[in-house]
């Protein structure tokens, strides 16, 4: 007989569809967002039926795995660090965010501190990871600033904003079920069986684009006014909420042709201080290493070293107790 | 346009709603104009190539099956790539100074075919069958040639100067290889060959001819169809079928599986350990040819299955390129379980030919060794790809010279213990040949052989864990293949029971899906 509908296509067309509702009715709130590329506003974050809160690596938003009650305890002085690779350095006990809480505990202060950067992330990015981590009662919250990211940041919000549209090409990751199983097998298999080495060169690259970008003055004047207008928008935010922010600006370290190495704040400092307000206060990383014998500090113009990372912790630490707000515990 | 975006999604389904509701002239021209679409969406210029090997092998075959046709058809079919690219310097289409290059080929080529066709026809009656025939092979070497080994052999030309001490001081232009064009100037080149010897009869309707040579399912990476089997199936109106939706959608999701699952993620780690930048060791040097054995393997017979798959569901069977080419025995063996239209176009069109197997032993070694250089040049421009041909050459010398280790493999003769020692030990040449063939240079090939001399797990990144990745994406083919196995198709488990067919049908999909993000080309299509 000449049936165009077989027995095993139709058994796979219910399995899918049955899985699928399966997958929407029981699982659809662990979905954390990978097709928003770090645009949605809790990936990463992971609340726990213990009342704790777990930062996991997920939906384009690489934490590093740290976990913290929901609610700030009684008594603990809690810092949370927002930026990019800079501030989220090799390891959470590497990290200037990381070593926060020890240098407060050796002041006698309860405290704790934890590592929200996401490399690549940029102002953009950066605000909606504030917005999530000001729900958490931190006594302060850290915004590293850079402007070296917006590139990447208006890509992957153009991404983001593609995955949303009506493109057939993103037909079949609106299916729950596939979304769900690329997103484990993206996490549980491609981050943690294959070596950073490995990824990279897997991975397509827009690299050259990007230089191009950057060489642009009129686009790097675009740019840094969005810097300012979401810093501006983070500040208001956590005035908003009452949380105290502190802004760092980032601080590049340049060799010159004759091999002197300068620091280079690329216009950061005048541009967050006019932010200094109620609440809102500044450290500038140029003139906390400016003091310093600061090229071995750099691992290369932006990021840190571990002696870098902890010089960096010192002045956070300074610049707490300078402006009274490691007391308020 | 690729099989696996979003386009071909939309375009397939979209051309067989109107294909099979067309009757077949309509069906021909359907045929034609999607195809011409499915290959301009990479570089519309193309086309006017394609048309113009359309053209030559078209009225050529003819010819030699002693046809003359009107000069004024002649010029008139012959001006049609001139129409399409002045059409394209119109629109912007392309870069302005090779398009209007083209553009002045496509204004002579009209009148110096006529005219060429015309000497020809002026032959005595016993050379012209012949001349044409010539003809047909020159004009699409010439393209091949022209397209494909320029900048190989320019540079290669420019390279040994300079290393002689004189700088011939030119600069060779860049030449864009136009996507498919060694599959369709070898589709071509068998028809002319086959109307000459008789075997097959030439296409009267110049559309179903053009349907032929630019048939979208198989026109960029094959499988590489003779005259006898796709143009007779062209030439009458296929019936629509439930067995050719079934078999069709059935290759087409195991085509996906290979592709997407298999090959795509196979990749990454054949492109970490053939990067010149990474240190490699002994673990990621087998690795890496590893994972490059399944990702060729699964990327072109992917290819081949998702192109048969649609052909099938526009009714027409396409032949199929692979079975079980890791479970060759022997070096013969492997070639006729690898890209089998190729091997079996370079036997007739070739090895044959040049006398075959019949004048000796001494005389059929050279035969081996023409063919195979030639086939290994015929993948790429580029002297690993010659190298990799030689190195085949040399196998299948060795297991002719040496009848002991051929006789490993004959399954009648010996134990299947024997017969798996004859499996395992191919597989393990074919892995040296495909590191051949992926290493981008000398010094790259050289790199991987030496690595082996450092076992030191410490020299470079782990290799545990994306073993793991390797044997998570290539396993689930390796069953596939086992459940195949008895059906000797790499598609068809019929002897199983519908539901579990069903369960290997979701789970092929699921894997598949998995995996669908990164839009990742097709290998051969750069052949």
């Amino acid at each position: 007989m000449n049936r165009w509908i077989t027995a095993p296509f139709l058994l796979m067309l219910l399995l899918l569809a049955g899985s699928e509702l399966i997958v929407r009715g029981f699982f659809a709130r662990n979905m954390s967002g990978r097709f928003e590329y770090g645009y949605h506003p809790t990936a990463g974050f992971v609340e726990n039926q213990d009342g704790t809160v777990s930062l996991v690596r997920a939906g384009g938003r690489r934490f590093f795995p740290q976990r913290f009650s929901r609610r700030r305890p009684a008594g603990t002085f809690r810092v949370l660090v927002v930026g990019d690779s800079v501030p989220r350095g090799p390891s959470v006990a590497a990290s200037y965010p990381g070593r926060i809480a020890g240098k407060l505990q050796a002041l006698g202060i309860q405290a704790e501190s934890y590592n929200m950067g996401v490399a690549g992330n940029g102002a953009r990015r950066s605000q909606i990871i504030l917005r999530k981590a000001l729900d958490y009662e931190p006594s302060v919250v850290v915004l590293h600033v850079n402007n070296s990211n917006e590139y990447e940041d208006e890509r992957e919000f153009k991404r983001a904003q593609e995955f949303k549209s009506w493109s057939p090409k993103n037909w079949l990751m609106k299916s729950l079920l596939v979304h769900r199983l690329h997103e484990a097998k993206t996490e549980q298999m491609f981050w943690k069986w294959l070596p950073g080495e490995v990824r990279i060169l897997g991975a397509p690259t827009d690299a050259d684009a990007e230089v191009q970008a950057s060489q642009n003055l009129a686009k790097i004047r675009e740019w840094d006014e969005r810097v300012r207008q979401h810093t501006a928008a983070s500040v208001a935010l956590a005035r908003d909420r009452g949380v105290p922010i502190l802004l760092v600006a980032q601080t590049r370290c340049r060799q010159d042709a004759s091999g002197h190495y300068a620091l280079d704040d690329m216009g950061l400092d005048r541009m967050l201080l006019p932010f200094i307000g109620k609440g809102v206060y500044f450290l500038s990383m140029k003139e906390v290493f400016q003091e310093t014998d600061f090229a071995p500090l750099f691992g290369d113009q932006a990021h840190l070293r571990l002696a870098g990372h902890e010089r960096m912790a010192e002045a956070v630490v300074n610049k707490l107790r300078q402006e009274n707000l490691s007391r308020g515990g | 346009m690729s099989f696996v975006s979003w386009q071909y999604a939309l375009f397939l389904p979209a051309l067989l709603l109107a294909y099979w509701r067309l009757p077949w002239r309509g069906r021909i021209l359907l045929l034609v104009t999607g195809s011409y679409f499915f290959y301009g969406m990479w570089d519309p210029r193309f086309l006017a190539l394609l048309l113009t090997t359309t053209v030559v092998d078209y009225f050529n075959a003819l010819a030699i099956a002693g046809r003359r046709a009107p000069s004024a058809r002649i010029f008139g079919i012959a001006s049609l790539p001139l129409v399409w690219l002045t059409a394209c310097l119109a629109t912007g289409s392309g870069h302005s100074g090779s398009t209007k290059w083209a553009v002045t080929a496509a204004a002579f080529f009209p009148i110096v075919y006529a005219s060429a066709y015309q000497l020809l026809w002026g032959l005595p009656v016993r050379k012209q069958r012949r001349s044409f025939l010539l003809f047909s092979i020159m004009s699409n070497l010439a393209v091949l040639c022209f397209f494909k080994y320029f900048n190989f052999f320019g540079g290669s030309l420019t390279l040994l100067l300079d290393h002689l001490g004189w700088d011939p001081g030119w600069t060779l232009p860049h030449i864009i290889l136009p996507v498919g064009i060694s599959f369709y100037t070898f589709q071509s080149i068998s028809y002319a060959v086959d109307v000459y010897r008789n075997t097959a009869k030439p296409a009267d309707d110049f559309f179903t001819f053009a349907a032929f040579v630019s048939f979208f399912p198989q026109l960029v990476a094959g499988p590489i169809e003779r005259c006898h089997d796709l143009l007779p199936q062209l030439q009458k109106p296929a019936v629509l079928e439930a067995a050719h939706l079934h078999r069709g959608l059935r290759l087409i999701l195991v085509g996906l599986f290979k592709k997407v699952f298999v090959a795509d993620n196979c990749a990454v780690l054949a492109n970490f350990a053939f990067d010149a930048k990474t240190p490699l060791n002994g673990q990621w040097a087998l690795l890496g040819v590893l994972a490059f054995a399944f990702q060729i393997y699964g990327d072109f017979s992917g290819y081949t299955d998702i192109a048969r798959g649609s052909a099938r569901l526009l009714g027409i069977h396409l032949n199929s390129n692979f079975r079980f080419p890791y479970f060759a025995s022997n070096p013969a063996d492997f070639w006729r379980r690898w890209h089998q239209t190729l091997s079996a176009w370079f036997r007739d069109y070739v090895y044959i030919p040049l006398g075959g197997n019949r004048h000796g032993t001494s005389i059929s070694i050279r035969n081996v060794w023409i063919t195979m250089l030639l086939a290994g040049l015929w993948h790429g421009a580029n002297w690993t790809y010659v190298l990799w041909g030689g190195y085949h050459a040399m196998l299948l010398t060795l297991f002719r010279v040496l009848p002991a280790l051929d006789q490993l493999g004959e399954t009648r003769l010996n134990s299947r213990g024997r017969q798996t020692v004859g499996v395992m030990l191919m597989f393990a040449l074919s892995l040296v040949g495909w590191a051949i063939f992926r290493s981008k240079d000398m010094a790259e090939l050289g790199r991987w052989f030496t690595a082996f001399g450092n076992w030191s797990a410490s020299a470079t990144v782990d290799w545990v864990k994306p073993f793991g990745w390797w044997l998570a994406h290539a396993g689930p083919l390796l069953l596939l293949q086992a459940a195949t196995w008895k059906a000797r198709d790499e598609v068809e488990f019929a002897h199983f029971s519908w539901p579990f067919r069903g369960l290997v049908y979701t789970l092929l999909f699921l894997l598949a899906a998995s995996s669908a993000v990164n839009d990742v080309e097709f290998i051969y299509f750069q052949f």
